[in-house]
């Protein structure tokens, strides 16, 4: 194992090389701090660079976007309550009242900090797992996945502070959800008879307008800018370092989060937005003192940002494997690859381990660079919860729609945007759960999907999802989930007695 | 006054947009110099159409003059129908073109639902690649060959959704191999063809159907065993066709990535594009660049791309009764 690493950095240690990874950092922030943009545009848009190009600096251009895409999107998370990614959208629930508190330097050093160790665990755990990486993508059949997205619904409902509120947008996300073409069945649902609808609405355009843009709407009417913290002297940016400290002196959460994004990372086709979540709603859950979770508690930033750069790893072991992406900036990253004459597969992990190592200490870098980047502009970057809100407004939204046009180049998306603007500023001021709604869109394609295609394979007896392995372990946990805050009410009653 | 100079603002707003929409009309480029052509792709970035248009176009470009430019264009959505509406119903004048999926967007028509366009109507300039589908099932599988997978009961294809070429070709060896009276499950909605060949090697479903190059890795790395291929002589070394197992009428059954314009294109410009691309196809650098794309080059030129077109029209008809969606609800 030794050998292909050491080939992997002496070739990473080359100037021109680091020229390319730097570049993908700068890249990657960008892209990932603007809503909308994102790591499979920034991906997409420097592919033809890539033509002329050994394919080790594709891989390592590309691993640069991918390992700073993440952090540039908790940016905008915490200062603007705007996942600049889908997976940072659970970094919003306490970086944002941190931000309002005026706490927003120690949010972005605890973002980066946990982004950037995160990716370091799960890439150790990438290397310790590679050799039965095989088996683990085996293990999740269409029970099991359907299995996982109802422990993921589960943990979302219990984590809402409303249980009503929390199902009532859960069923919202899962209606928004299975809008399109199902094509098991082969019909079109809720489409309207609309064409730009037989897809089903993308997520980017969703987040847009349930963050971006509910956010600002929100803005107008409580009017200054977003940090509403009093005294003046808390203005200036402070507290980065304490940021930092504040990683270490949680490594649980830290651990924990970062372990989960790995796991999650490896089931293809599940995602980051439910790695973070995850990871989330477990610190939320099994955290002591957990009842400024919401709030602006710094561990509810630390646990989505380790899983969120966590899951990079993992989500490495289904796409070099199997071929099969765990997210679209996997899909596209699968195609620069294959343009590159290295064809992912079963023999991709023995014959080229050298290139694979590559990109592991590729993606390394990149989380650790754009890291330290963040934690040394965080000062300026923080500004912009000081901004008045009549000039972020107008740049906000302008940026926010383009970057919905941006997707597809469809206008169909900005209108979803607006629309989930709408409906994100109607919860935002009735209090309803607008990341339980994101959760249960996403989650909804693949629940609906492997619920129909575990019964095709029961052939309707629904107790075999008991007799599969993977699928009962899962069923345990959720079961597990659901009765923690049982539990810890009844120990608190026991306490207070 | 006030109204005076309201009505010459709209006169002036008027003929700034007259003025726009004639300059920006379609240009007439019989001649194609310093054109931008763009090849839709009806999919997203990143899969094998994606791939194969993003490896000809700058060879293609070079075969149709210095200064023309060809850009690759993702038109994703409705199973890849936007994008190919987008082509059929764009001006015939050499700047649109598109790459198509055939049987894919054979299908749709075959099965008569509604679409916004007619393949044999496209001004077809040639086929880049095509590849044969082979039936597989896992190596750890008590099916060794197709006799067996004839005899076995509860036969499972494993396939993508409905309406996609991987399901009906699974249906039409199905129905060629007489399994259909013993009631196949198809457990067809994976998200693409390694997702299923996975769960065909899981043990989700016990066969597959797949096109040769996707199932290559998975049967070099020991996971799947081939068990007969379509095509008149084998691609697969050891493996026998359907044709020598007394199946010949699953011998046609392959997946092409072919590009066309729109309908009613100019003969002169169509015969300029077609040369221009059996150039590029014959391009050693163009060939050096497919294979390290993996494209499985199976180029056929402009008139003989539009006869199979036609061919398997009439392929997919004799086939319609299999191809009914066999998890409707």
């Amino acid at each position: 194992m030794l050998e292909p690493l050491l080939t992997a950095a002496d070739y990473l240690g080359q100037g021109i090389n680091i020229a390319y990874l730097l570049l993908g950092v700068a890249v990657g922030l960008v892209f990932g701090s603007i809503p909308g943009l994102g790591g499979a545009t920034a991906i997409a848009l420097l592919l033809p660079l890539t033509f002329g190009m050994e394919p080790e600096q594709a891989i390592i251009l590309m691993g640069g976007i991918m390992g700073a895409v993440s952090i540039g999107g908790s940016i905008s998370a915490i200062l603007l309550n705007t996942p600049g990614t889908a997976p940072n959208a659970a970094t919003c629930i306490d970086g944002y009242p941190l931000t309002r508190q005026g706490k927003a330097g120690i949010a972005i050093g605890a973002a980066a900090t946990a982004s950037s160790v995160g990716g370091v665990i799960s890439l150790v755990i990438l290397v310790l797992v590679l050799p039965v990486a095989k088996a683990i993508v085996l293990w999740f059949g269409p029970p099991a996945f359907f299995m996982l997205a109802v422990l993921g619904l589960t943990s979302l409902t219990v984590a809402s502070s409303n249980l009503l509120r929390g199902l009532i947008a859960a069923c919202l996300g899962l209606f928004f959800g299975f809008i399109g073409y199902d094509d098991i069945g082969g019909t079109e649902r809720y489409t309207i008879g609309i064409e730009f609808l037989w897809d089903g609405m993308s997520i980017v355009p969703l987040l847009i307008g349930l963050f971006a843009i509910a956010e600002m709407m929100n803005l107008y009417r409580t009017g200054g800018p977003i940090s509403k913290h009093e005294h003046d002297e808390t203005l200036r940016v402070v507290g980065t370092l304490d940021g930092i400290k504040s990683v270490f002196a949680n490594v649980r959460t830290l651990i924990s989060g970062s372990a989960i994004g790995t796991m999650i990372g490896m089931v293809p086709g599940v995602g980051g937005t439910v790695a973070s979540f995850l990871a989330y709603s477990f610190a939320a859950q099994t955290s002591r003192n957990n009842e400024n979770f919401g709030a602006g508690d710094i561990r509810g930033v630390i646990a989505p940002e380790a899983a969120n750069n966590a899951k990079d790893g993992g989500a490495l072991i289904p796409t070099l494997a199997f071929g099969i992406p765990g997210s679209a900036e996997m899909a596209i990253f699968l195609g620069v690859l294959i343009l590159h004459g290295i064809d992912p597969g079963p023999m991709l992990l023995i014959e080229r381990e050298a290139t694979i190592f590559m990109l592991i200490l590729a993606l390394l870098f990149a989380t650790l660079v754009s890291g330290a980047l963040i934690l040394v502009l965080a000062k300026h970057l923080a500004k912009i919860a000081h901004v008045d809100s009549m000039l972020l407004i107008p740049c906000v939204i302008t940026v926010s729609l383009v970057g919905a046009y941006a997707l597809h180049n469809s206008f169909g998306d900005v209108v979803v945007a607006a629309f989930f603007g709408a409906l994100g500023y109607i919860m935002i001021r009735a209090d309803y759960p607008r990341i339980t709604l994101v959760i249960a869109f996403v989650l909804s394609g693949l629940m609906e999907r492997n619920f129909i295609q575990s019964m095709i394979m029961f052939e309707g007896d629904w107790l075999r999802f008991f007799s599969e392995k993977t699928s009962l372990v899962l069923f345990v946990l959720t079961v597990l989930a659901l009765s923690i805050p049982v539990l810890n009410r009844f120990r608190a009653r026991g306490a207070t007695s | 006054m006030r109204r005076a100079k309201s009505g010459m603002r709209w006169f002036r707003l008027l003929a700034v947009m007259l003025v726009s929409t004639v300059a920006c009309a379609p240009p007439d480029h019989a001649d194609l110099e310093n054109a931008t052509i763009s090849i839709v792709i009806p999919y997203r970035p990143g899969g094998g159409f994606d791939r194969a248009v993003r490896a000809f176009a700058p060879y293609f470009a070079r075969q149709l003059g210095a200064n023309v430019t060809v850009l690759p264009e993702n038109v994703p959505g409705a199973g890849g129908r936007r994008g190919a509406t987008k082509v059929y119903r764009a001006h015939p004048n050499g700047m649109t073109l598109g790459i198509f999926n055939l049987p894919g967007f054979v299908l749709p028509q075959v099965l008569g639902e509604k679409v916004d366009y007619d393949l044999r109507e496209l001004s077809w300039i040639g086929r880049l690649e095509s590849q044969y589908y082979v039936l597989l099932v896992s190596a750890t599988s008590d099916l060794k060959s197709l006799q067996d997978v004839r005899a076995a009961e509860g036969i499972s294809f494993v396939s993508t959704g409905y309406g996609s070429t991987a399901l009906a070709a699974s249906q039409i060896v199905a129905g060629g191999l007489g399994l259909t009276d013993k009631d196949p499950i198809f457990l067809a909605g994976y998200a693409g063809t390694a997702d299923y060949l996975v769960g065909l090697i899981r043990g989700d479903g016990n066969v597959a159907v797949a096109p040769v190059s996707t199932a290559l890795k998975y049967i070099e790395s020991g996971d799947l065993l081939p068990l007969a291929i379509a095509g008149e002589v084998s691609e697969l070394e050891g493996v026998p066709t359907f044709t020598d197992l007394g199946f010949p009428q699953l011998a046609p059954l392959d997946i092409q990535r072919s590009i066309a314009g729109p309908p009613g294109m100019d003969a002169e410009l169509l015969h300029k594009l077609r040369a221009a691309f059996s150039r590029a196809i014959a391009d050693p650098d163009f060939i050096e660049a497919a294979r390290n794309a993996r494209l499985d080059l199976k180029p056929l030129e402009g008139e003989a791309a539009a006869v199979e077109i036609a061919e398997s029209y009439s392929y997919y008809e004799a086939f319609k009764t299999n191809l009914t969606n066999p998890n409707a609800m």
